[in-house]
């Protein structure tokens, strides 16, 4: 990835880039316990499959686990992928923009769709989580988990991107202003391999 | 504002905010929120509709299916990184090195091997490309077949089992994972015998554009040469076995056969020395990176296609597409003709999610078996990587071309082997078996037919003392 430097501003401008600066690190570390849920849910799902053939066991909640990994990974996962630019645009037009252009584009995307996209979207599964954790909602299958937890993720994860997005945004407008020193953005953009 | 030009604009919208460029997800959240509170507004449903939104979310995240990806996806990404292709490529090519086209047939057949263990086309062409390529261009072979079977064989991934597209297409089209692979045994057959086929027809017709390896370049017979080919394919036939094996005998379920085949892939670098923890932290990184982005696609087309569905955007795509001259067959090549350059600018993700939804019910209205025409999307979906300019695999190729492989070339090359592909959505298209023949159709009796006869109960005496049994 290539990382652009942003010079310091000043005044309120620095503030916001230290603000940048505490959400790329908080996400960063979300991104890794990420990284290791891939890891933890795959041991799970071959050990499941191994133990029910093997020993005739299976159990509920072995096999809830391996979903709850797999939408921590999702959720906790996508601010920090956002942070390294890797959310798959199409780049029909986007590929022939200048850098510039391109800080103006990703400045509109963020404060029309992202931003206000991750509120309702947290504010409309905030709710969600909360029923839950109230009813003490258990799973419908026997053994299975409490499923708050699972729920839980949904607003965090769009809170988290909304506070990425805010971050991306500070940076790019940052960027424009100028050059601007410790913070890293990622503003080239590779399409993910598949 | 009336409820019949609410489907247009949403979806003129999305296309055009698409195309501005901000990442794909989010601007599909956008724009069905946006919707959403629009039609609200004006009546067309109510916040209690909207509100099935986090239900739709959760329904994604607790979907045991789409863990398959992260799974394939890993192991994917540890098997390219493990040496495994350098082996296969490097034997089959001395193997059958001594015919004209050997190294051709080598890359095709490595590139099917390639496809049925790792599935993503990047690993494979970068890997063909970085250990064929030179080969063929240093003992003389034309420039454009070169490139164009190497691109062209390292889409085969995308078809043959177990193929992250058939599953998310699975997925959206309601269809068992398991089914999906079955019907895609048969074209991804017949694709590996048409790339075959073309390359024993030019051998044939202009033997100078692809010579055999001369004696000097060629490793004696012996067990040196032969443990090299073992060595590549025991490990790699006991994966494809492992994965596709299980899910086609019914022992696990694709995401339980992607987290063992992830497992096995460990296993297999740890045993050729090639496993690093640094390897692994990689592996993990780019498999979470992936699957964050394609599930919040999904998270995104579910957002946008439920306030679709809510202004009856169902019934004005239905419209536009029920009256299409031809029937089946009619949809059929409407649609292939539609995706075919959708692919230009949209990949299979956001073709998967956004616009398979809108064709499914029509094509199930229209009677068409839904596995066949996944698959036929998948075949279809194949071609995208081999579009010139635009398409993965002639881009990841150039991306590790020597300098001395003109991009034309490339372009021009891919031509013939696109055309291939094409034929291929021919065939499937004018004949079904060749998907449904693999497919296990039950017990072949219509449950219509099925009269159930039981026999009267005993006669009773009536002044026995009643026994409860």
């Amino acid at each position: 990835m290539s990382v652009t430097q942003v010079p310091a501003g000043e005044g309120v401008m620095d503030l916001l880039l230290a603000f940048s600066r505490g959400v790329d690190w908080v996400n960063e570390k979300f991104g890794r316990l990420a990284d290791w849920c891939i890891l933890l849910a795959c041991a799970i799902s071959a050990g499941n499959a191994l133990s029910r053939y093997g020993f005739n066991i299976s159990s509920n909640a072995w096999l809830e686990v391996q979903w709850y990994l797999f939408a921590a990974v999702v959720m906790l996962g996508a601010s920090y992928t956002l942070f390294r630019n890797e959310h798959v645009r199409v780049d029909l037009l986007y590929g022939w923009m200048s850098d510039r252009g391109r800080l103006y584009v990703d400045i509109f995307g963020l404060i029309l769709f992202l931003l206000p996209a991750m509120i309702l979207l947290t504010w409309m599964t905030w709710p969600f989580f909360l029923d839950s954790l109230m009813r003490n909602e258990g799973s419908a299958s026997p053994g299975g988990l409490l499923r708050w937890p699972a729920k839980l993720l949904l607003p965090l994860g769009f809170f988290l991107l909304l506070l990425q997005g805010l971050s991306e945004l500070i940076k790019r407008v940052a960027l424009l202003r100028g050059p601007v020193q410790g913070v890293a953005v990622v503003t080239e953009y590779q399409r993910p391999e598949q | 504002m009336s409820l019949d030009i609410m489907p247009p604009l949403m979806f003129g919208g999305l296309v055009i905010f698409l195309l501005l460029g901000f990442p794909v997800a989010f601007s599909l959240c956008a724009v069905g929120l946006f919707f959403g509170f629009l039609s609200i507004e004006l009546g067309f449903f109510t916040m209690a509709y909207l509100g099935n939104l986090p239900l739709r979310v959760f329904g994604i995240l607790s979907n045991d299916l789409l863990l398959a990806i992260p799974f394939f996806t890993l192991m994917g990404a540890i098997l390219e990184r493990c040496g495994l292709a350098e082996d296969l490529l490097e034997g089959t090519g001395q193997l059958f090195g001594k015919i004209p086209g050997g190294l051709a047939y080598a890359v095709i057949l490595v590139g099917a091997v390639l496809g049925a263990i790792t599935g993503t086309v990047a690993a494979s062409v970068i890997a063909m490309g970085m250990i064929s390529l030179p080969i063929m261009i240093r003992y003389g072979y034309d420039m454009r077949i070169a490139t164009g079977v190497i691109a062209a064989s390292g889409t085969i991934t995308q078809l043959i089992p177990p193929s992250l597209v058939l599953i998310v297409l699975g997925d959206q089209l309601g269809k068992s994972v398991g089914d999906m692979y079955a019907g895609a045994i048969g074209p991804s057959i017949l694709q590996i015998l048409l790339f075959i086929g073309f390359i024993a027809v030019v051998s044939i017709v202009a033997p100078h554009k692809m010579p055999p390896l001369p004696p000097e370049a060629l490793m004696p017979r012996g067990w040196p040469l032969y443990r090299r080919v073992l060595k590549g394919m025991v490990p790699s036939i006991a994966l494809i076995f492992l994965v596709l094996g299980t899910i086609f005998m019914g022992l696990a379920t694709p995401t339980e056969a992607g987290a063992m085949g992830a497992v096995g892939a460990m296993l297999l670098a740890m045993m050729n020395g090639t496993f690093s923890w640094k390897l692994l932290r990689q592996a993990m990184g780019n498999t979470m990176r992936l699957t964050a982005m394609v599930i919040y696609i999904l998270i995104g087309a579910t957002v946008f296609s439920l306030v679709f569905q809510g202004v009856d955007g169902s019934h004005w795509v239905e419209h536009l597409l029920s009256h299409l001259p031809g029937g089946q067959t009619g949809f059929l090549i409407f649609v292939n003709v539609f995706i075919f350059f959708l692919a230009f600018f949209l990949d299979f993700f956001e073709i998967a999610f956004i616009v398979v939804p809108l064709l499914a019910p029509v094509a199930t209205k229209l009677d068409i078996d839904l596995i066949w025409f996944g698959v036929l999307l998948c075949i279809n979906l194949q071609t995208s990587f081999m579009h010139p300019p635009f398409g993965f695999a002639l881009f990841y190729l150039r991306s590790i071309a020597p300098k001395s492989v003109l991009t034309k070339d490339i372009y021009l090359g891919a031509i013939p082997w696109l055309c291939l592909q094409l034929v291929l959505v021919a065939i499937v298209i004018y004949w079904p078996e060749t998907v449904t023949f693999f497919l296990d159709r039950g017990t072949g009796v219509d449950p219509a037919s099925v009269t159930i006869e039981v026999p009267p109960p005993p006669p009773v005496d009536d002044d026995a003392v009643p026994v409860f049994r």
